[in-house]
């Protein structure tokens, strides 16, 4: 076959084969997932009952607005040598509002080099997202951030 | 059952010995709460989410996750990481239905 | 007359706008916390298995380039010019669909322009051409021309049930407006970068869409009636927006909303 002759029969082929995308935007029904952890059940199930400090070595960062709920970047840095006597040991991020506040617990070592962990998580409205930081020491640190969530627009 | 598709990506591209580098882990998967309503059937989808994922480094774990329903679909993970010579770095992961995958790559430092 | 148009298509959009609810605007901290996510976009993954099926399909770029007649070292210039007309087909095509031709050549299937595979096969070829100012020719030949000036009609026609063009949301005159807190991009306007930028991946839909796919979105949206992937007037606007963004450099894969 020419090449000619052939793109005319894939040209016939894409106008009957092309198929819609199907635009959903429908609310999401409020229905129990598979893990309950309220922000301050998840807290103490965390520090198992100890207080974390507000810390400005705790460097999180989210944005004020979300673009999309359902794609929220979360970056935690946190100061710290990462030697093998004084290093980061956790780093949690947790959000406030949804039914399981727990997004990540994440587990370091001093070969990391650097107390670093980002990642992107889905809040179901406006709401503060958290970053509760556990030291080789036994200590808790904490930061916190309002994220507002826009309703989705789909242009 | 096919591989979950996955990527290891070490930032910056080229790097040192002794330097600390960014480890991305990004994995293709729905990770579903368990509380989405399919739009065509009008059914539950039942949930299923990436709940674990270590990093090992020539052998030695140097970082894990414990990983719940609220991080994105198609979620990425960046640490960092302190280079350390040549190596392999495998990150294994698995899902709350006990689906479980790995992937690799080689640590070349340049210098 | 075209006040009228004009009058009559801003009603259209503040119908669109009245369920807004409040309207925000992004700071620029916001806004380079989302630019720093391109570094770490799960379409990595999709360029990444495209790479491996042009691999098993076409003889990867190599093969590509043979395909095209022009040498490897070319092509990822050749490649920031499509759409191109290509004496072979007698038409101007999207490097999709040479890649359907590269593959019945091959003696394989093709897959179909909708196609995941496809989708992440074109856009590890487009990204073949990375840095690369997009250099598309409309003046290149007769059939370049007639390309772009289909695409231009398709962009500035009103159609559908609410009258509406791509041009009531994409032109200089409402950008910087907000739909549903979406700032509209200025697609038709001469500098509008954002072609070079798809395919990308889509975090409203968690997957990797081209910019025809994009654009049937919004006709949908609209309601317009959706022009299927590699009809001549989805191809005529790729050269129409190709052209707009001229000189560009290809950044693909981009990371939208
Ligand atoms: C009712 C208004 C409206 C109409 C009409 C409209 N669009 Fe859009 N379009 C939008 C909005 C809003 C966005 C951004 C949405 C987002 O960020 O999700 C967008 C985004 C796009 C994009 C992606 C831009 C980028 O790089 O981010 C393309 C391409 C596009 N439109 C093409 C078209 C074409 C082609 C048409 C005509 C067939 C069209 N649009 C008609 C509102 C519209």
């Amino acid at each position: 076959m020419q090449r000619r002759d052939f793109f005319k029969t894939l040209g016939t082929a894409a106008v009957v084969g092309a198929t819609l995308p199907v635009m959903g935007m429908a609310a999401e029904e409020k229905k129990k997932g598979p893990n309950e952890f309220s922000y301050n059940q998840a807290v103490s199930a965390i520090t198992g009952g100890k207080t974390a400090e507000k810390s400005d070595k705790v460097h999180l960062k989210v944005p004020e607005i979300a673009e999309n709920g359902a794609v929220v970047p979360v970056t935690v840095e946190v100061d710290s040598p990462m030697t093998a006597h004084d290093y980061v040991e956790e780093i949690h991020i947790l959000d406030t509002k949804n039914s399981n506040s727990r997004c990540v617990d994440a587990f370091f070592t001093p070969a990391n080099g650097k107390a670093f962990l980002s990642t992107r998580i889905k809040l179901g409205g406006t709401q503060d997202v958290v970053a509760l930081v556990k030291l080789n020491n036994g200590t808790y640190l904490i930061a916190t951030q309002n994220v507002k969530v826009t309703i989705g627009g789909c242009g | 059952m096919e591989e979950r598709t996955s990527l290891i990506k070490i930032k910056p591209k080229n790097y040192s010995d002794g330097e600390i580098v960014k480890v991305d882990f990004m994995v293709m998967h729905p990770m579903e709460t368990g509380m989405r309503k399919d739009k065509k059937t009008g059914e539950i989808v039942p949930a299923q989410y990436i709940n674990n994922v270590k990093f090992n480094y020539n052998g030695k774990l140097i970082s894990s996750m414990k990983v719940w329903e609220s991080v994105s679909v198609n979620p990425v993970f960046t640490i960092a990481m302190k280079v350390a010579g040549q190596g392999k770095l495998t990150v294994t992961f698995t899902d709350s239905t006990g689906e479980s995958s790995e992937n690799s790559i080689m640590i070349q430092p340049k210098g | 007359m075209k006040t009228l148009v004009k009058i009559a298509l801003s009603a259209a959009l503040i119908a669109s706008l009245s369920n807004a609810g409040e309207q925000f605007a992004m700071s620029d901290a916001d806004r380079a916390m989302y630019a720093e996510m391109l570094e770490s976009n799960p379409a990595d993954m999709n360029i990444a298995h495209g790479g491996e099926l042009l691999e098993k399909n076409c003889g990867g770029s190599a093969g590509l380039a043979k395909f095209l007649h022009v040498s490897q070292k070319d092509l990822p210039n050749y490649i920031a010019g499509f759409p191109r007309y290509l004496k072979d087909f007698n038409m101007v095509v999207g490097i999709d669909q040479v890649l359907q031709a590269a593959m019945h050549e091959n003696g394989k299937k093709p897959f179909t322009l909708q196609s995941k595979d496809m989708f992440e096969m074109s856009a590890y070829v487009k990204s073949l051409a990375n840095d690369v100012p997009i250099n598309i020719d409309i003046n290149a030949n007769q059939q370049m021309k007639d390309a772009y000036a289909l695409g231009e009609k398709t962009f500035n026609t009103n159609r559908g049930k609410r009258g509406l063009s791509c041009l009531s949301c994409h032109s200089t005159d409402v950008i910087g407006s907000v739909l549903r807190t979406q700032p509209l991009p200025a697609l038709g306007a001469n500098g509008n970068a954002s072609v070079g930028t798809w395919p990308a991946y889509r975090m409203t839909k968690s997957s990797m869409s081209t910019l025809q796919h994009r654009m049937q979105g919004c006709m949908q949206n609209a309601l317009l009636e959706v022009i299927p992937l590699g009809s001549p007037e989805m191809v005529g606007m790729e050269v129409y927006l190709g052209h707009q963004a001229k000189g560009a450099k290809m950044a693909i894969p981009g990371l939208k909303r």
